[in-house]
């Protein structure tokens, strides 16, 4: 029950964007200060924490040493990642805003997350350590994320400058399954310096390990068997639809010959969704003039397979007209010379390179120099190939029409 | 006895002049840059026990002989001189400055604040040398904080003895002692008789 004002300092830099902590660096950061906020508040009723942000345009308080934990988890809304670190600002600004601290008798100590690789040379940061010693400052790190060569000497340099009576701790946690907030439980750090870990700190722990300890779903049966029970259920239900659901989609897959549509359902989605879009246009061009002729654009992009004969008439009043129209009911006819496939017209477009990669650029998280999607555009380049000789002179006329 | 002073010592005993210690709160001293943390309470000792380096004595951490020590009184005293006794080769103090009543000093506060009063210190490895203040302004100190910036050229400054000598009047600055709150209970606070082995139980 040590009487202690915590400031905390919190990498909000470029490098908290890495996912290697799940779900993201900077989100198991702030769980863990969430955590460690509630700690040093229940552990003794007059502690306060304070919280401030070293990376971004440049050091800042958040809020300075307050008891309220409400205060201090608001405050870590809408924090943004940006910016490089800077730790030596960040631990003198931290250390000013303890010496302001409105009960002198609190004992003072800075937290700090460093998470991106650290600039400053082990002299400066043994100076502010010793300067840390002298005015009887304590030191946390939570040293994670980013190993390059030096951060973890430095920082053990400055844990050394700062350590008087082993009041200061610093503890390494490598990327892995494990919450960064699950590691720090059973640290010094949150247990405080050996006095047998406060009440909060013992229960969470407690849960942390029970999770660990091999129960199925996480949940003792003998603890919660309603709420073991329900999870069990409704995973086996969830194991039974995703079966069904695999099986009605291997059915399909071999009536419709669709095994290629599987695979890259969602660019053949976006493929024909772009190509549906352009011709829309087409259609609201060709309004006024021949409403038949809209029906059979209409039906050329959803089913190829009827009102055939409809579109052969069509196509040589309006072919003269407009190039546009043109295209479309060649698409069509193409179609109809085909088996009927929708996957023909949509290989079609997949066939064209440009229009594929000017799709492919829209999706996101594709890149269109990826070797892996150059293969399968390869691939169904291959695929289309006895198309194209047919349709050599229509080709030239895409051409323009991009 | 140990009054080393030239003088006959049978018209007044040395040792009670110096017996403001008595009403020092040394639960609650504390100094800043000490290589020992609570080695600071050993200082404040008898007059007779002054020069009895056998114990602990206040050390500043290596290399660095700037030393701040707060010193919080049970009641207001009146403090008519101060002496302190340093270590040997240079480690003595060469610089005392004090500030009264002020809570919370630290040292970028010691080194830019006016202090009340400053001395230029000699090595008293004796004890015998005492430093007057100005009486007036020490007339209620309920807490007093001496910062000795420097040393004799020495890498550390060694304290063994702090003395002060006035009148301790019966005035309490403020009543009220450390108070415990329980929102809810700690079981650390609470140890059983069964726990303790056989002592009362009680809460810290």
């Amino acid at each position: 029950m040590v009487l202690e004002a915590t400031m905390i300092c919190i990498d909000n830099s470029e490098w908290m964007r890495n996912g290697d902590y799940a779900p993201s660096r900077f989100q198991a950061q702030a769980d863990a200060v969430n955590l460690i906020c509630g700690a040093k508040t229940q552990s003794n009723p007059e502690n306060t924490v304070g919280v401030l942000t070293m990376a971004g345009k440049g050091v800042r308080v958040l809020v300075t040493p307050t008891s309220d934990l409400g205060k201090i988890l608001a405050c870590m809304h809408g924090l943004e990642i940006g910016g490089e670190m800077n730790l030596a600002a960040g631990i003198q600004v931290a250390q000013l805003a303890l010496k302001h601290r409105q009960n002198k008798k609190q004992q003072q100590r800075i937290i700090v997350f460093a998470g991106s690789p650290v600039m400053h040379d082990k002299k400066a940061l043994e100076m502010i350590g010793k300067k840390l010693k002298k005015n009887s400052v304590a030191l946390d790190i939570v040293n994670f994320g980013e190993d390059d060569g030096g951060k973890t000497e430095k920082l053990e340099a400055l844990l050394a400058a700062v350590n008087n009576n082993d009041t200061s701790h610093i503890v390494h946690v490598p990327a892995g399954p494990n919450a960064l907030s699950d590691v720090l439980i059973s640290t010094p750090i949150f247990t405080g310096d050996g006095e047998g870990g406060s009440g909060f700190a013992a229960s969470a722990a407690a849960a942390a390990a029970g999770g660990v300890s091999g129960f199925e779903f996480g949940v003792d049966p003998n603890l919660d068997p309603e709420l073991a029970l329900a999870l069990r259920v409704s995973m086996e239900e969830e194991r039974a639809r995703q079966e069904a659901a695999a099986k009605q989609a291997a059915e399909e897959a071999s009536k419709e010959e669709k095994g290629g549509e599987e695979q890259d359902a969602t660019m053949t989605e976006r493929a024909s969704e772009g190509a549906s879009e352009a011709d829309n246009k087409k259609i609201e061009i060709a309004d006024d003039d021949d409403t038949s002729l809209q029906q059979a654009l209409a039906m050329s992009m959803d089913e190829p397979t009827s009102s055939q004969d409809l579109q052969d008439t069509e196509m040589s009043d309006a072919a003269a007209e407009d190039p546009e129209l043109a295209l479309a009911l060649q698409l069509s006819v193409q179609d109809s010379t085909k088996d009927s496939s929708s996957q023909a017209d949509v290989s079609k477009l997949l066939a064209d390179q440009s229009f594929v990669s000017s799709i492919l650029a829209s999706l996101p998280g594709v890149d269109p120099n990826d070797p892996s999607v150059k293969e399968v555009l390869a691939s169904m380049q291959n695929q289309s190939e006895p198309q194209q000789k047919q349709d050599e002179d229509k080709a030239p006329k895409k051409e323009e029409e991009k | 006895m140990a009054c080393t002073h030239d003088h006959s010592c049978e018209d007044h005993d040395c040792s009670s002049s110096w017996s403001l210690y008595k009403h020092i709160d040394l639960s609650k001293v504390t100094a800043l840059n000490e290589a020992n943390p609570g080695s600071v309470k050993s200082v404040f000792k008898a007059w007779e026990e002054r020069l009895n380096s056998s114990g602990e004595h206040l050390e500043s951490n290596e290399g660095d002989p700037e030393l701040l020590v707060y010193i919080p009184f049970t009641s207001d005293v009146k403090i008519k001189s101060i002496s302190v006794v340093g270590g040997a080769d240079g480690t003595s103090p060469s610089k005392l400055r004090v500030f009264i009543n002020r809570d919370g000093i630290d040292f970028s506060d010691a080194q830019s604040m006016q202090p009340v009063q400053e001395w230029d210190l000699v090595e008293n490895l004796q004890g015998v040398l005492e430093y007057q203040t100005r009486y007036s302004k020490f007339q209620s100190v309920a807490n007093i904080t001496l910062h000795f910036p420097d040393s004799f050229g020495g890498d550390t400054t060694q304290i063994h003895y702090v003395g002060f000598k006035g009148e301790a009047t019966q005035l309490k600055r403020d009543v009220v002692a450390t108070i415990v709150y329980e929102i809810t209970p700690n079981p650390s606070d609470h140890k059983t008789r069964a726990e303790t082995g056989g002592g009362l139980s009680h809460v810290e």
